[in-house]
């Protein structure tokens, strides 16, 4: 009850607010879209106010090669091929009759497992020791960390790691450089500010002069940002502030932190249908050499290089996941692109807008 | 997947630990909350098994009420029609 108050005075607020004709809000988490969407915020704050799905979804991005070569390890090397849920239905860019997903390898012999954490690969990979496992591991910062420990933990000798780490603030730059961000405040992730420290996100208030405040995912805690962005447009001094106070602490995790900095190098990395962006993925540092299914598999690699990185034929995914393009708008949204038979990785991940449109009831 | 949800450490054996929430139990680890010295007891937000960082117990109750509502209108895996 307690909440459900905090929520309405937030709305209340905002409301009372004397809002510019159009301001555009954009988070860059499936979480935050999720609650949004859940909770139907749209319909409830003012019509000014446009809340705009961004990059929030690792899976969404997750460069095609690496799919390509998860589903060569699971057929051709006979791998246990083991990947968050998500990953499995992901589809690639191949010729009519070509293997299209891990589940397609899985239903073709390939061992692919869905596992939810990390910590199921060290436990199959001690049940099959004869075997070896590679972890193919898609996310972002909070995600990473999780893999990160797992590798600080000490990794078995036939665990081995294939990965399309990436972080987020480096998507968000790249709007906001191109000139034409399509966004005049943001709301940054709640859990990935957990882990790496709510100051990751003053570059957008201080080199942009962007209202940005980090939020939780409560819907009171989403509106306490909404309501934060606001003042800081009108008030015209933009500065980070953090409404998730409660999980969000100054610095972040340090620990995660630095377990993050000794597993893995800061590399420029390629983002699915959107290209190759600065210091925005995480590399396995060359101490691990042993653990890298990229190196230790290196024929799969190079056919798996060989893979150009673009969304399915049609599939607005790349302009969803930058916000250039709302999931209705995709001329293939609902007709044919369903959660059931998903046409691109929007429609396919738990965190990618399409999915969690969908199954919020919007019907284009 | 990226979800996190808070829960309430029941067991603490090593870095392992043994987590409830609203009834469900998982096994957790500790391992990114080393320096925190967490105990039974304390409530801790968990993303992909793994606790990344504490949080106070009226948080985590706020945020389990948000869930059952999201679990409440979400349709079964591979649902959504069409
Ligand atoms: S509706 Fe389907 S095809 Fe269109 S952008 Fe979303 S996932 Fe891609």
């Amino acid at each position: 009850m307690r909440r459900v108050t905090a929520g309405a005075t937030w709305l209340a607020r905002i409301r009372a607010l004397d809002l510019p004709e159009r301001l555009r809000i954009m988070n860059v988490c499936g979480g935050h879209e999720r609650s949004i969407a859940q909770a139907g915020l749209r319909t409830v704050l003012p019509e000014e106010i446009e809340l705009i799905p961004g990059p929030g979804c690792p899976v969404c991005v997750c460069p095609e090669e690496a799919i390509y070569h998860a589903i060569h390890l699971s057929l051709d090397e006979g791998v246990i091929l083991v990947a968050f849920g998500d990953m499995l239905r992901v589809p690639v860019n191949v010729a009519k009759g070509e293997v299209r997903s891990l589940e397609e390898a899985r239903g073709l012999g390939g061992d692919v497992r869905p596992i939810a954490s990390p910590t199921e690969a060290r436990v199959i990979a001690a049940a099959e020791p004869e075997r070896t496992v590679v972890f193919f591991a898609a996310g972002f910062e909070t995600t990473t960390a999780p893999v990160a420990a797992l590798v600080a933990e000490g990794l078995p000798k036939n665990l081995l790691l294939l990965t399309a780490c990436r972080r987020t603030w480096p998507a968000v730059a790249l709007l906001l450089e191109s000139g034409e961000a399509g966004f005049d405040g943001l709301v940054a992730p709640g859990h990935v500010a957990t882990v790496m420290g709510p100051e990751e996100w003053s570059f957008v208030a201080e080199r942009f002069c962007i209202p940005v405040a980090v939020a939780g995912f409560t819907p009171e805690s989403l509106l306490a940002a909404f309501a934060s962005v606001v003042r800081q447009h009108l008030d015209g001094h933009p500065h980070l502030t953090n409404c998730y106070p409660e999980v969000v602490r100054p610095g972040g995790n340090r620990a995660a932190q630095q377990m993050l900095a000794a597993t893995f190098d800061v590399v420029d990395a390629p983002w699915r249908g959107i290209g190759t962006l600065p210091a925005s993925g995480y590399r396995l540092k060359g101490r691990y050499a042993d653990h890298d299914a990229a190196l230790r598999f290196p024929a799969a690699t190079e056919q798996a290089r060989a893979r150009a990185g673009a969304m399915p034929a049609g599939c607005g995914c790349a302009e969803v996941v930058l916000g250039r393009l709302t999931p209705t708008a995709c001329a293939l949204y609902g007709h044919p692109c369903t959660p059931r038979a998903p046409v691109g990785p929007c429609m396919v991940s738990d965190e990618g807008a399409c999915r969690i449109w969908w199954s919020s009831g919007k019907r284009g | 997947m990226c979800l996190a949800i808070p829960m309430r450490i029941e067991a603490v054996d090593g870095f392992n630990a043994r987590c409830a929430a609203k009834g469900v139990e998982r096994d957790v680890s500790l391992f990114l909350l080393q320096d925190e010295g967490v105990a039974v007891g304390d409530y801790v937000m968990v993303h992909v098994g793994y606790a990344i960082q504490r949080v106070a117990r009226a948080d985590a109750e706020a945020s389990w009420a948000l869930f059952d509502e999201i679990l409440a209108t979400e349709p079964p895996p591979d649902g959504g029609g069409g």
